[in-house]
């Protein structure tokens, strides 16, 4: 049970971060389509920032020394980073779709082209393969472990201890608080409420005064931060703080999340844990212990991997079918906003 | 004798690429007056008042507050100069609640956190002082657009606005809600606030304005005291030439039944709404015009999609004879024609060639198909000859794009194809929307004639006047149903606005509900 | 005068392409040189040798004795640049027809995948000694189409009926394809047992299925036969003697039929009534409903026609023969062929047989990318950014063309307002409304 809501939540917290990047996006007017490719970048800028950073003294000496509490810096840093370059990379977006009113769905295809064809370039030349990889391993320079708490090998903790604190990572909960903090921000304060306006009538938003523009290159710009955060979270918790130019496609899926979801946070969070519970067993049911009873269930049902590997697409497009027409879509998303033609 | 001017607008001129939307143009709006700025559609009042808003800057010119020469950039430069706006489509938010809606963009705020308490209140105490009700916790797009006026009204107060325009505000009303409007301008203005009332409708600037403005074709025609002038008057120089205030034509000679419906009725696409149209029955005669009046959103929009195949509906449809209650778009189409409410929407396809759209319904057909392939000599020919009967404008002839064209000849292209198809039924949906006075008489006229040449119209309007001089006869809908039927020769606006506000039902005159 | 406008603004649009992929070529440089002169290994004369390439990689013929690079007319080069250019062209047709449908065909890779299997299965299935070689090719490449066909239709299906963003869909439908495709061939008998050296991948087209003696072929059937694969057994496309022309190449004739397929897309879209139809549903669904065009109808058959052009890419470069399909990994990435139709397609501004040329322009990049990584210490995903680059300009590419209407002493737009009589001195392009 441990494992699987460990695992559940690997897959729910990248997808839930990168929906909501989605979701500032859309609300206030700008369809990001790019979520996918700015994940990559975030992801390659995160790692690559952590292989730079290993050497320095201060980091080696605290590995050395088993002093978590820097490495945990090291990894809110590297957070930190890759949403930052998340959110320069958005710029491209915001400014083809805001200054030039182009096509968003092309602009976003060209960041989801550019996104791993340059990673992969520079892979390539920094690390001389497909993969850059951290010095080490993630699990043991960022995982949160009890042997850290000064708790024996063999000493456990109770099952919340065990669930939510033992081999977890900061950056989920840290992920967490976010979604919070900015769920908050896009309903109860005056810049959410602002942001909105703009996603559903720009016209409206003008004429009382919100600058539209500003307000949808603030929207896209968080949402390039927060993809960019989601793509490296993505990589250091499910894929060994490792980059390749690629997330799988978690990107589409956390556009598939948003939708699904209603374009509401809490909503969101909800779809986020179930396509994470399907992406969990996808990824890992042979080693899957429902009950705890040692006998891996969904391996000896005997079905193709392949139909695992396929289900949450699957159910996206099942649930999408039942769910699309009460969808309702932020009403300006899309659509170009010119000043002059109002 | 000079007046205190709170707002001079001195030499105005603003161009769109292409045109003079405002040429020269001077305004001065005297404090605590009732200004109507009077025009035709295009004629810049829109532009103008724009332009005092902060939407749009002028190219030459200069406004003036209170004498002082006055920069307005935007729209929030214009709210701090007390200058407010309710636009003629209303900039409303629509999924957020009305309180939202009044507070957006003027927000109190702790710490960036909405403190919409104090906002509550004061709403309440406005809405309360000029009777202006409305539910503070109800969605925009769940009131009426008579409430959602409202809601626009109480953000310019909200604001502490003194200088209110309003654009075209009377378009979407009853006559009843008309007079209530009405009422609230003169008590803004006996409280001291400049009102700027943009109309073309010539009662009611007779009846509230203290002066008027005329602008044609951008540029200002003339100010004069209101009570110094006359209805006529006041057209002929909107219009600069005699205007014919009614449409001439002989009585109707209805013939055979063309048209019947029993128990027609159009689901709501929301199934938690009513049906948008609710068991209608009805019987339109060759060589007759029957007007479906009504305020917007009453159902006609879903009526004629309903009739014309755009959407489902339930009941029995007969046309010519035949039974279409099942038959899709184009087997209706056999038998009827239809003028679209929305020429972008319906009516052209804008990026295709004139040509192109002349074809929409008959490419398929002989002579413009052979062989699954299109003969384009064919259709060149045809669309020639109907932008020749018509005088339909355009810079390039048949191989305009759509879109480059005037809304005027865009229409006139769609009815040029739609009268051309030559159906029993023509069903014409505010075929005059947004045109000047000479496209207005030219479209009368088609429709009349057609109506003599023994075709079946099917009109829908919501401008009373177009209603009262065009129709034979009028059914008037309200939440869906017909509520009434009555003769145009025989009833007046009032009582026509009684049955619209739903008010009155029944047939004829007299019975009431 | 109408037609003079018309070349215009095709003119118009040629420019505006050609400014994108300059920028684009400039881009690649830009980062060439930035990463050269950062990075030690790679030196300033690294960078140069780059540059060089990205502009005239197709006319790479290697290094001379003293290192330096050589250029000059490459046969291989040229001829593979065709052969790249087949599937490139057919997936841009395939995005351009839905694009001008109003639709964004992001399912290309799916719509690949699935002819990919689909052709595979039928030529490596049927031996050559049941059906005649030529007879199977054909079968083979029009199940390809029709698998691709089929796997369009779902979005298209998803988009019509549901009102499910076709984006979305598409991208679900791409995901499905790459791990059901994965599926068809696991433990399949396709999957190459003859060479040892080839883990992974299924035969190439070339190897026809042949009886083998009992116990000595790779499978067994049903019936207890012994089956094994035979290179030279199975079908491929005709060289028709581009072989010849381009030695060392791979070229076929598989380039000119997706260039005869360009053409038959240009004249459907154009001359015809379906043509008319699509475009009409593409430029105003709720007009075309107007008019009495089925525009559910034409969504599925514009998906399904985008289908079947992504399935004939995918038919005829693994109908070629010197084509393996690597299985193993099918689930975890898709076909960059499928992606880069979005590309050609945009660069051409959807035009069919802009397609052609833009679909040769792609593939020299391709070359240009394979030539990096062979002569210089770069590597070829400098041809993925110069493409994303491009796609990225392209999507103002109306912004572009504007500002190159602007260049010339005529004024665009403003001229053609309409001179007509009693309507006002005419009002802005939206039409109508007030101003």
């Amino acid at each position: 049970m441990t494992f699987l809501i460990q695992q559940t939540l690997l897959y729910t917290v990248p997808l839930m971060i990168v929906a909501l990047a989605g979701v500032f996006a859309e609300r206030s007017g700008i369809i990001n389509l790019a979520l996918e490719g700015i994940m990559i970048f975030g992801a390659f800028v995160g790692v690559l920032f952590v292989r730079i950073v290993q050497p320095l003294e201060v980091f080696a000496a605290a590995k050395a020394a088993g002093d978590w509490v820097t490495l945990q810096g090291l990894e809110l840093l590297a957070m930190l980073v890759s949403a930052a370059l998340g959110a320069i990379f958005s710029l491209l977006l915001s400014f083809a779709s805001v200054n030039l009113r182009a096509d968003q769905t092309i602009g976003g295809t060209a960041l989801n082209l550019l996104a791993p064809a340059l990673v992969l370039f520079l892979i390539r030349i920094l690390a001389g393969q497909n993969t850059l990889l951290i010095d080490g391993d993630a699990a043991s320079w960022f995982m949160l472990k009890n042997s850290l708490f000064g708790m024996g090998r063999t000493e456990k903790g109770g099952f919340l201890w065990e669930t939510f604190v033992n081999k977890s990572y900061i950056a989920t909960y840290v992920c967490i608080l976010i979604f919070a903090v900015l769920s908050v921000l896009l309903y109860k304060t005056r810049f959410g409420l602002r942001l909105r306006s703009c996603g559903e009538n720009p016209q409206a938003a003008d004429s009382l005064g919100i600058n539209v523009y500003r307000m949808r290159y603030a929207g896209t710009t968080i949402s390039g931060a927060l993809a960019g955060l989601g793509g490296f979270v993505y990589a250091l918790t499910t894929a060994n703080c490792a980059s390749t130019g690629d997330v799988a496609g978690f990107g589409f899926l956390a556009l598939a999340v948003m939708i699904f979801g209603n374009w509401k946070p809490l909503n969101i969070a909800g779809a986020s844990l179930l396509f994470g519970l399907f992406k969990c067993v996808a990824a890992s049911y042979t080693s899957l212990d429902v009950n705890g009873d040692g006998v891996f269930l969904l391996a000896e049902l005997g079905v193709s991997p392949h139909l695992y590997r396929m289900l949450p697409y699957l159910i996206t497009l099942i649930v999408l079918a039942f769910t699309s027409k009460r969808s309702r879509a932020p009403k300006a998303e899309g659509i170009p906003y010119d000043k002059g033609q109002r | 004798m000079e007046q205190e001017h709170i707002i001079e607008m001195l030499h105005i001129t603003k161009e769109f690429p292409g045109i003079i939307a405002n040429d020269d143009v001077t305004l001065r709006l005297r404090k605590g007056e009732i200004h109507a700025l009077l025009g035709e559609n295009g004629a810049g009042k829109s532009t103008l008042m724009s332009v005092l808003f902060g939407l749009y800057q002028p190219e030459k010119g200069e406004i003036r507050k209170n004498g002082q020469p006055v920069s307005i950039k935007n729209p929030n430069d214009a709210t701090a100069l007390g200058i407010g706006m309710v636009h003629q489509h209303f900039k409303l938010i629509e999924v957020f609640t009305v309180l939202d809606n009044i507070v957006l963009g003027a927000e109190t705020t702790k710490l960036g956190f909405l403190q919409k308490r104090e906002a509550r209140k004061k709403v309440e105490a406005l809405s309360e002082r000029y009777g202006l009700k409305v539910d503070l916790d109800a969605k925009v797009e769940d009131i009426t657009v008579g409430m959602q006026q409202r809601v626009e009204i109480l953000k310019m107060l909200y604001r502490d606005n003194e200088i209110l325009i309003f654009d075209e505000p009377t378009a979407v009303l009853t006559p009843q809600e008309i007079d209530e409007l009405m009422a609230t301008m003169k008590e803004f203005a006996r409280e001291g606030k400049s009102i700027l009332f943009i109309s073309h409708k010539l009662n009611e600037i007779m009846e509230v304005s203290d002066r008027v403005t005329v602008l044609r074709k951008g540029r200002h025609v003339s100010t004069v005291d209101t009570k110094d002038v006359d209805k006529q008057t006041l057209s002929g120089m909107m219009v600069g030439r005699p205007v014919q205030l009614e449409i001439q034509k002989e009585p109707a000679k209805p013939g055979e039944v063309i048209l019947e419906l029993s128990h027609f009725t159009v689901p709501s696409r929301d199934r938690r709404h009513r049906d948008s149209v609710r068991d209608v029955n009805l019987q339109i005669r060759a060589g007759e015009i029957v007007c479906i009046a009504g305020i917007d959103g009453n159902g006609q929009t879903e009526f004629v999609y309903g009739l014309t195949g755009l959407e489902r509906s339930t009941g029995r449809i007969t046309l010519c004879g035949k039974d279409v209650s099942n038959a899709g778009i184009r087997a209706r189409g056999a038998d009827m024609s239809h003028i679209p409410e929305d020429r972008h929407k319906h009516g052209l396809v804008l990026d295709f060639t004139l040509e192109q759209n002349m074809v929409l319904q008959r490419f398929r057909g002989a002579p413009f198909q052979k062989a699954g392939f299109i003969d384009n000599r064919a259709v060149r020919g045809y669309a020639e000859k109907l932008i020749g009967q018509f005088d339909v404008r355009s810079g390039q002839g048949p191989v305009t794009v759509a879109r480059s064209m005037s809304g005027g000849n865009q229409q006139k292209a769609i009815i040029a194809r739609e009268l051309d198809r030559d159906k029993a039924l023509v069903v014409a949906v505010q075929p005059t929307r947004g045109l000047d006075v000479g496209a207005i008489e030219y479209i009368h006229s088609q429709l009349v004639q057609e109506r003599d040449a023994g075709k079946a119209i099917l009109l829908v309007s919501l401008e009373l006047d177009e209603v009262m001089s065009l129709s034979d006869r009028i059914l008037v809908m309200y939440e869906g149903e017909i509520v009434g039927e009555l003769d145009p020769k025989q009833t007046t606006v009032q009582e026509l606005g009684l049955y619209m506000a739903g008010a009155k039902r029944g047939t004829e005159r007299g019975e009431t509900a | 005068m109408k037609n003079s406008l018309l070349h215009k603004d095709g003119v118009r649009a040629a420019f505006a392409a050609i400014v994108s992929i300059l920028i684009g070529l400039a881009a690649g440089s830009v980062l060439v040189l930035i990463m050269g002169l950062t990075n030690d290994t790679l030196g300033l004369s690294g960078a140069l040798d780059g540059m060089r390439l990205i502009f005239g990689g197709l006319f790479a013929t290697g290094r001379n004795a003293s290192g330096g690079l050589t250029f000059g007319f490459n046969p291989a080069s040229m001829g593979n640049m065709l052969f790249r250019a087949t599937p490139l062209i057919l997936t841009g047709l395939s995005v351009a027809v839905a694009y001008k449908t109003g639709l964004f065909n992001i399912g290309a890779p799916g719509q690949y995948l699935m002819g990919t299997a689909a052709t595979l299965v039928i030529a490596l299935g049927i031996p050559t000694s049941v059906v005649p070689a030529p007879l199977l090719w054909l079968l083979a490449f029009v199940g390809g189409v029709l698998a691709g066909a089929l796997w369009g239709c779902l979005p298209g299906l998803l988009k019509a009926f549901l009102n499910i963003n076709e984006v979305l869909a598409c991208i679900m439908t791409n995901w499905i394809s790459a791990n059901l495709v994965t599926w068809i061939f696991d433990k399949s008998q396709f999957c190459n047992m003859v060479e040892n050296t080839k883990t992974g991948y299924i035969y190439k087209t070339t190897y026809g299925l042949t009886r083998a003696a009992d116990g000595a072929g790779v499978f067994t059937d049903a019936a207890g036969a012994s089956w094994t694969y035979v290179d030279g057994a199975g079908v491929a496309t005709g060289k028709l003697g581009l072989d010849k022309l381009f030695p060392g190449s791979q070229v076929n004739g598989g380039i000119l039929i997706a260039i005869v397929i360009a053409v038959a897309v240009y004249i459907l879209m154009t001359k015809t009534t379906l043509g008319y139809q699509l475009k009409a549903c593409g430029a105003n669904r709720h007009a075309a409903r107007y008019a009495g065009i089925s525009d559910r109808r034409n969504i599925v058959l514009s998906m399904a026609i985008a289908g079947a052009l992504a399935g004939a890419a995918a038919s005829l470069y693994y109908l070629s023969g010197n084509t393996e399909f690597y299985w193993t990994s099918a689930y975890q990435s898709l076909p960059a062929a499928g992606f880069n139709g979005i590309p050609v397609a945009l660069l051409a501004a959807n035009h069919p047989i802009a397609v052609i040329f833009t679909g040769m322009f792609m593939s020299m990049l391709n070359i240009v990318g394979l030539q990096m990584k062979n002569l210089t210490a770069y590597n070829e995903y400098i041809a993925d950014v110069i493409v994303a680059v491009i796609v990225y300009l392209s999507a103002f590419s109306l912004v572009i063309k504007l500002f190159l209407g602007r260049l010339p002493a005529h004024k665009a737009g403003a001229g053609h307002v309409s001179s007509g009589g009693e309507t006002p001195p005419a009002q802005p392009e939206k039409g109508g409304e007030e101003t």
